[in-house]
């Protein structure tokens, strides 16, 4: 039969953003294909040059708009590096919290999204309802919904409010009972099953070098993970353990692998709040004032010349890093060049051309779980 | 608890790789180092410098005997005012992770404590200057590592580096039909407010003004 090119996207409901990829389908089969970026590309680096280092850490919430709080803790950790700047022990903590709420709530906003991907329609209204709930301990800390601007160089804009622990233990343990329904509901249904099993094979060793990272690597079955492998942070002091999963095959995970590891990331991501919300120094249920230097030191301004600083960071896709160059006298308070590293920008070619073999009818099913967000990779 | 690489276990293996690498390239062009990150919170990495014309050869020894499986980032830099020998700058940042395929139903959990030198997971910075000119070039590592493959695409696209040997450059978040030689990275780009504080310079706004103003549309 006669090849021929289709243009999936940029809106397409399989894109999850806006984005494009060109399939060349023989019949149903799918024999070669094409990623084209760049729809939304802002050119946060640039601006950035221009902004000095306060000022940057709205713009890395906007990198990512359904995992904002990961981005600019990522950003603010090169920033500390370049700056040489200290953390109390208690925004660290706050941070983690945070940080990991963050993670549930994105894992459910992709939950959300793949359901109906697979025909699930369901599952988009559970998880948007359970997702408010952590939307809303966000919110007490950060001020809005989406784009939070909570960490600083240096700590955190404000500590957790009276109350906001035993708010969010409630709602951390009715969400563990909650991904038991969302089991229920998914892990029995045949439609499920038979669209994610045996679709999207990718090897760990694959995909490690295609520089795919984060819970897609781990569904590959090795526990990977830049919170222990390049520990930040206090993850050495929580209780947990990287969510990994068996892969089913021995050609990699397939779409139900990395399904299955999202879940348990959410239930580790759980259990880290609940042990993070009793350790935390100076107790769960004070408040310090802004600025206070339980939960921010004051960080210098002004980067020495040919300083460098970097971070590697967990986010919910993957592995984000930050290169920030200092700048020196001439460039004041702002830095010479921020670099970003987005996990999903050089995850996406690869899951492009993971699908050749594949069917068209699968290409919702292998994109969306491994869980594309186009604002951050094309930055 | 308790999984997490320690300090001591991540200096002696950033110390050890450093000296595999400045042994085996001791014929000049690359030094290697072991730099701790400033924040002591944090561990330290091994950074290497290297000539252009070396990276290669670099490359291929991290990749197939120093087992760096993870080629991360590539960042660009512009120098206008700098140095004649460092106009421009290239750093790939690398990492190596204890990754291997597994057989079907098992996974392998490692286990932080029990880890040999040689497999500790590690953070790599290889700086890259480049003569000032036109045309800055460096070799491209597309080959060896997949991940390199789009890193480069966006480092030419942004900052308009030429990675040599570079299959299928083109365009990844520019628009296709860029003009050519247009990489906004690089620094007689300004943006509007470049060296301008609007916050403080001008708050009202009154300054404002569209930059192609005046241009007939």
């Amino acid at each position: 039969m006669a090849e021929m090119w289709i243009t999936m996207g940029p809106q397409h409901p399989m894109t999850h953003g806006l984005w494009t990829m060109r399939v060349k389908v023989d019949g149903e089969t799918i024999t070669d294909t094409e990623a084209e970026l760049g729809y939304i590309h802002r050119g946060v680096e640039k601006i950035c040059e221009a902004r000095d280092f306060t000022q940057i850490t709205p713009y890395c919430d906007r990198l990512c708009y359904v995992s904002a709080m990961t981005w600019s803790h990522s950003y603010v950790m090169a920033a500390e590096d370049l700056l040489e700047a200290e953390v109390p022990e208690r925004a660290e903590y706050i941070r983690l919290m945070a940080a990991e709420i963050q993670r549930l709530a994105s894992h459910l906003m992709w939950l959300g999204a793949f359901g109906p991907d697979i025909g699930n329609l369901t599952l988009m209204t559970w998880c948007l309802r359970d997702r408010e709930m952590f939307l809303d301990l966000l919110q007490e800390l950060g001020g809005s919904r989406m784009h939070y601007n909570f960490p600083r160089v240096g700590g955190v804009k404000r500590d957790i409010p009276i109350g906001w622990a035993d708010r969010m233990r409630a709602k951390v343990k009715l969400f563990e009972h909650r991904i038991s329904e969302y089991e229920m509901l998914l892990d029995e249904s045949t439609i499920w099953l038979v669209r994610l099993q045996g679709v999207g094979y990718a090897t760990a060793e694959d995909q490690i070098n295609a520089g795919v990272t984060g819970p897609n690597i781990r569904a590959a079955g090795v526990n990977t993970d830049a919170r222990w492998t390049n520990p930040y942070s206090v993850y050495d002091q929580v209780d947990w353990e990287p969510a990994v999963e068996k892969p089913t095959s021995i050609k990699g995970a397939d779409c139900y692998d990395r399904y299955r590891v999202r879940m348990e990331e959410m239930r580790q991501s759980c259990r880290m709040l609940l042990d993070a919300i009793e350790k935390i120094p100076g107790g769960s249920n004070t408040h310090y004032q802004p600025g206070d230097e339980m939960i921010l030191t004051k960080a210098p301004t002004r980067a020495p010349e040919g300083a460098t600083g970097f971070s590697t960071y967990e986010c919910t896709r993957g592995v984000s890093q930050f290169y920030l160059q200092g700048g020196g006298d001439s460039r004041g308070k702002n830095p010479y060049r921020v670099s970003v590293r987005s996990p999903i920008f050089i995850t996406i070619p690869y899951v492009a051309k993971l699908m050749i073999g594949y069917k068209i009818a699968d290409i919702p099913a292998i994109m969306g779980s491994f869980d594309p967000c186009i604002g951050e990779s094309d930055r | 608890m308790g999984i997490a690489i320690t300090k001591e276990q991540n200096s002696i293996a950033a110390s050890a790789i450093a000296d595999a690498i400045s042994k085996r390239f001791s014929d000049g062009g690359v030094n290697a180092e072991s730099v701790a990150h400033s924040n002591d919170k944090k561990f330290d990495f091994v950074r290497i410098t290297c000539e252009p014309n070396r990276w290669r050869a670099v490359a291929k020894w991290m990749r197939y005997e120093g087992g760096v499986n993870h080629c991360s980032m590539v960042t660009g830099t512009h120098f206008p005012d700098g140095p004649a020998e460092r106009g421009w700058e290239v750093v790939v940042h690398l990492m190596k992770w204890p990754i291997s395929n597994v057989a079907a139903h098992t996974m392998v959990v490692h286990d932080a404590s029990k880890f040999k030198t040689e497999d500790v997971p590690m953070e790599f910075e290889v700086v890259i200057p480049l003569a000032a000119g036109d045309s800055p070039t460096v070799p491209t590592v597309q080959d060896i590592w997949v991940g390199a493959d789009w890193n480069e695409k966006e480092t030419w696209d942004l900052v308009g580096i030429d990675f040599e040997g570079h299959v299928n450059m083109h365009r990844v978040l520019n628009p296709h039909d860029s003009p050519i030689g247009f990489h906004p990275l690089q620094r007689q780009h300004k943006i509007r407010y470049h060296d301008f504080n609007e916050m403080y310079d001008d708050p009202q706004g009154f300054g404002r003004k569209p930059v192609d103003e005046g241009r007939v549309k």
